[in-house]
């Protein structure tokens, strides 16, 4: 079963990362899922793929009423973003999917019906929580190419996708990043291969560095926290991404 | 409900290896309708030309003629029944899919319930394996129904045995066009044979056996 761990909690305000699951098989990609929780209600982001529903689905259960989640962010189209739509429904029917518009008539080929999906424009948009209002940032071509990222400036957290991923090997798996350098080469090739523009890595980085944020949370590896959510955004500024070897 | 049947749905397991087998089934299944439909619309042509023949041959072949419009007539009522029998093998195709992502779905849920003290989720997992059920008896049923439509071809396929038979008697009284008439009738044997060697195959298929 997975673990969890509250970042941030302000009252009722919550947010849990659900991460590290020993059991899980070495042949899928290890994922982070947030909870986010206001008031009664709870989002859950990139809920996961559909292989590690019961192990996200238990350890979420133990921290909060699943049947209280009245929405999923899926960031981009993967399958370990969002392949366990089907199961999450089969729980809560009534549960909406954020995701871009772009993949609003992809996703249902992981499940759910014409209701299910909210479709974010291009530019982004509000998404309400409890009297909590998330913003859905812009994140396109990082990697995908309808691709969002979302910030809560209340908690001061972006959940940032594949963005600030990592490949962590095993014993280096912590859930904070305390040591940047030794951290970052487990993060370059995966920037280098899987973000496709440097024009929109740019655009990405002038808005982010904008924002007040605390925490800076990947879907895979490990969060970023206090200067060193800066020292990634200009890490990867100065990065050049696109790269193959092949 | 049989009881097999909800073991094989709601096992650990599922009925995964026995819902691929019936993929590749009735793939097979549906190559050999396709033969069967291509040999129709050959016995269509045959029994055009065949027609025609009689008609050269006048009264010493008024029998043959009536006989190649009834072959005429057999092979587009073989083709309905082909028809029948992809429409339920289509139909087939859907549930067996259905089934396969049941069994995935029911392994994660099961998994799911394992892990989790929610008894929401075992509600839900029980209302799958209820809808599981729906789905393996709708396929259990289909099944019986293209059973029933390949006993029905099998029966359109001895009459149109019998209209080639008579067709090789009636060519015997062709007069000058006997010889004409008898190799037009021995075609007509040689392809209606050929079709109910399809359909005997396809009735021994080991689909038919599943639930």
């Amino acid at each position: 079963m997975k673990t969890t761990k509250t970042i941030f909690q302000d009252g009722n305000h919550k947010w849990v990362a659900i991460v590290r699951d020993p059991e899980k098989q070495n042949y899928l990609i290890d994922t982070n899922e947030y909870l986010v929780t206001h008031g009664s209600q709870g989002i859950l982001l990139d809920p996961g793929g559909a292989e590690i529903f019961p192990a996200v689905f238990s350890a979420l259960a133990s921290e909060f009423d699943p049947g209280a989640l009245t929405a999923v962010f899926a960031s981009h189209q993967d399958p370990d973003i969002c392949s366990s739509l089907a199961l999450w429904l089969e729980f809560n029917p009534k549960m909406r999917c954020y995701v871009s518009w772009l993949w609003g008539s992809f996703i249902p080929h992981f499940g759910g019906t014409q209701q299910t999906f909210v479709n974010l424009p291009d530019e982004g948009a509000d998404i309400p929580l409890e009297g909590l209002t998330l913003k859905a940032v812009p994140a396109h071509y990082l990697h995908s190419s309808g691709n969002f990222h979302l910030y809560d400036s209340v908690a001061k957290v972006l959940f940032s996708g594949d963005v600030g991923a990592a490949l962590l090997p095993p014993g280096e798996d912590g859930l904070f990043v305390t040591n940047f350098d030794a951290h970052i080469r487990h993060a370059e090739g995966f920037h280098k291969r899987w973000m496709g523009s440097n024009e929109a890595k740019r655009r990405w980085c002038e808005r982010v560095a904008q924002m007040e944020i605390d925490m800076l949370c990947p879907q895979h590896g490990a969060i970023y926290q206090g200067a060193d959510v800066q020292r990634f955004i200009s890490w990867f500024d100065e990065l050049q991404v696109g790269v193959c070897g092949g | 409900m049989n009881p097999g049947t909800a073991l094989a749905v709601s096992g650990p397991a599922g009925n995964t290896p026995q819902a691929g087998a019936d993929l590749l089934r009735i793939v097979r299944i549906n190559e050999e309708i396709k033969t069967v439909v291509r040999v129709a619309f050959k016995i269509n042509i045959m029994a055009l030309n065949a027609i025609f023949l009689a008609k050269r041959a006048g009264t010493a072949a008024l029998g043959f003629g009536v006989l190649s419009n009834e072959l005429r007539i057999f092979s587009q009522d073989l083709r309905e029944s082909m028809d029948v029998l992809t429409s339920l093998i289509h139909g087939c195709v859907n549930d067996v899919s259905l089934v396969l992502q049941d069994s995935r779905h029911t392994r994660l849920l099961r998994q799911a319930v394992a892990q989790s003290s929610d008894q929401r989720l075992n509600r839900v997992l029980m209302a799958k394996d209820a809808e599981n059920e729906r789905h393996v008896e709708h396929l259990g049923s289909l099944r019986k129904q293209l059973g029933r439509a390949l006993d029905d071809a099998a029966r359109l396929v001895e009459l149109g045995g019998v209209l080639a038979k008579s067709a090789k008697i009636e060519a015997a009284y062709g007069q000058t066009f006997a010889a004409a008439l008898t190799q037009v009738s021995a075609d007509f044997d040689g392809v209606v044979e050929e079709i109910r060697s399809s359909l005997e195959s396809l009735r021994r298929s080991t689909f038919f056996r599943g639930n």
